[in-house]
């Protein structure tokens, strides 16, 4: 299979062959610096996220007023485990940053996975149907792109009760019309290469040829672009928390935490400077990645790797 | 002749997009909880009183019923009348059913048209920024691919698009106009104040022209009428300048118009950040006080324009490169 791949996207010289061109982007991605900056970072920060809150026995709710408003670091006056100080009700900052990660990550995974498998699946059938079933859904897509999502988006989650699986319901079902046009556009590209021919002349169904042979031919390059969109996604549900329509306090995310310090931004400047740094790092960290992996793929896709 | 066939099947299509579109946003708004009628009078006013404005409305009849006559209103350019602004402008009107202050409510066609201009404003502002910073680094980017102006353009670029505009917004207010006082930042008072939501809002627009510009101006450069440029005797500046820039524009223009509906998104959070009085503050304010015949004139007001303005953009690209069709 891979091998039917490899030689239908593009043909190669007969040292390379036997790579499929998922592995070259790969390889191409791994070699840039920008590529190991990212990865490196992102996955430091992940890791602390996902380890610290576990080990440490400092928690990122309760309220202790003996420590309220510390300072962080460098700054007179900190203390002690509270590296980037406290909030207004003592609160360790560093720790809300890190659970405000883990949902953001949480969320901007698992809406970008949702985009994607809708986008791609609709995309690709018909893209590889084609005929009526093709103009329906592009018909859909342009319908979709030309509402103003995030206005609908936030009249969902205003009207009723925003919970982690309302928002990542509500995000994914706006971002899938752009998976759709593209996964369909390659698609219909590969309909009448001779490696589908030759599957149909053995008599394979379309599904078969769909989710065996086409898809793993269409869907990686899309996937590399998609790690973009986890950033995308990421800064989206920080503004919805930030409008208060986002996962709901105490549990703190990102847009939470920025909005309620907010209010103590002249006396105390870290509470709400320091979740948006954490933010900078990991979404720069995701985004070199992410425009590394893009960047590869264009050069496989030119032919020049 | 070409062009006046293309218009009007661009203007047909659009029209059944935006048929949809308000098909769309009535229906989820009706299916979602949350009765107007109860919203409107205000939840003192008695049982009696949520009926007999719920018959006065119309509200009381099926949904597809309601669809055609608000089309119907649509077409005359009636989007309805606000559930809770009143006219004068106040945000909100005496909410109760039998506060005497209570007074006819705000058309939702007014209501967009006077803001508007703010935000057409704020966002020419932020273009002007954005194409000022990214027009020059972007070809740049493009002219040495994998040298020092591309990965200036690429790094810039990822800082820019990691940055969460409502927590921009409020560092810039707390350096520029708290601790500098260089501009003003909350609300309206004339030009000035529209200068730092431009600025965040041209943060967000750079990463896009930036990235867009870069891979287009690096396609064009590839191309053989610039390759063999030299062999016709033209020299390097003259062949990127009239020859490689217009035709990278091409790209550009097409993401302004796809992409309008993410600017939108920025606006929405900057406008309320600033507490500047634009189309996005109106939105918000109407999602938070779920006033829907605003919500849903704002959507299909948006969205008309969203076709509007990618026909133009069609008609812009096709200008520049007459090798296109649509």
């Amino acid at each position: 299979m891979a091998d039917i791949a490899h030689e239908n996207v593009a043909p190669r010289p007969a040292a390379k062959r036997g790579v499929t061109p998922t592995r070259r982007m790969l390889q191409i991605a791994a070699a840039r610096t920008d590529f190991r900056i990212g990865l490196v970072g992102f996955a430091l920060l992940v890791g602390l996220a996902i380890l610290l809150p576990l080990v440490s026995p400092v928690d990122p709710i309760k309220i202790a007023y003996g420590s309220k408003l510390l300072p962080p670091f460098p700054a007179e006056g900190w203390k002690w485990p509270y590296l980037l100080g406290t909030d207004q009700l003592g609160r360790d900052v560093l720790m809300r940053c890190l659970v405000g990660l883990r949902y953001s990550l949480l969320i901007g995974i698992t809406t970008v996975v949702l985009m994607f498998v809708v986008g791609c699946s609709l995309g690709l059938y018909a893209g590889f149907r084609g005929g009526w079933v093709d103009a329906v859904i592009m018909r859909l897509t342009d319908a979709q792109l030309s509402i103003p999502m995030i206005i609908l988006a936030i009249t969902i989650l205003g009207v009723s009760r925003p919970t982690v699986p309302a928002i990542i319901l509500v995000l994914g079902l706006s971002g899938w019309p752009l998976y759709a046009r593209v996964a369909r556009s390659v698609a219909l590209g590969e309909r009448s290469r001779g490696y589908v021919l030759g599957e149909r002349v053995l008599g394979a169904s379309d599904l078969r040829i769909m989710l065996l042979f086409v898809a793993p031919v269409v869907l990686p390059p899309i996937a590399f672009v998609a790690v973009l969109d986890i950033a995308r996604m990421m800064i989206f549900e920080s503004i919805l928390g930030f409008l208060g329509l986002g996962v709901q306090p105490p549990t703190p995310t990102f847009g939470n935490v920025i909005a309620d310090a907010r209010k103590y931004l002249l006396n105390a400047w870290w509470i709400a400077t320091m979740p948006g740094v954490f933010m900078l790092v990991s979404l720069t960290c995701l985004n070199l990645m992410g425009s590394a992996l893009e960047r590869a793929r264009n050069a496989v896709l030119r032919g020049e790797a | 002749m070409f062009v006046l066939s293309f218009l009007l099947r661009r203007l047909l299509q659009g029209a059944l997009i935006i048929l949809l579109v308000t098909f769309i946003i009535f229906t989820l708004l009706r299916v979602v909880p949350g009765d107007p009628a109860r919203l409107i009078v205000g939840g003192m006013a008695p049982d009696e009183v949520v009926v007999m404005k719920a018959k006065e409305l119309g509200l009381d009849r099926p949904i597809p019923v309601q669809f055609v006559s608000y089309l119907g209103d649509l077409v005359t350019g009636d989007l309805g009348t606000s559930f809770v602004r009143p006219k004068s402008g106040a945000s909100l009107g005496g909410s109760s059913f039998d506060d005497a202050t209570r007074e006819e409510r705000a058309k939702v066609l007014d209501l967009i048209l006077a803001t508007l201009p703010m935000t057409l404003q704020l966002a020419a502002v932020a273009l002007a920024l954005a194409l000022l910073v990214a027009v020059p680094l972007g070809t740049l980017g493009g002219l040495y691919p994998g040298r020092w102006p591309d990965k200036l353009a690429l790094a810039i670029g990822s800082i820019c698009v990691s940055t969460p505009n409502f927590w921009l917004g409020i560092v810039l207010t707390l350096f520029l106009s708290v601790k500098l006082k260089l501009l003003p930042a909350i609300g309206y008072r004339g030009f000035s104040y529209t200068i730092l939501p431009a600025i965040v809002l041209a943060v967000e627009i750079v990463p896009f022209i930036l990235r867009t510009l870069t891979v287009s101006v690096a396609q064009v450069m590839r191309e053989d009428f610039i390759q063999l440029a030299p062999i016709r005797g033209l020299s390097r500046s003259r062949t990127i300048f009239s020859h490689a820039l217009g035709n990278s524009a091409i790209p550009l223009i097409n993401l302004l118009g796809v992409q309008l509906g993410m600017l939108l998104g920025g606006v929405l959070v900057i406008e309320f950040i600033f507490d500047y009085p634009g189309l996005g503050l109106l939105t918000i304010n109407a999602v938070l006080q779920r006033d829907f015949p605003l919500i849903q004139g704002i959507a299909i007001f948006i969205s008309v324009m969203f076709v509007m303005i990618n026909v133009l953009v069609d008609l812009i690209a096709m200008t520049i490169d007459p090798r296109l069709e649509y």
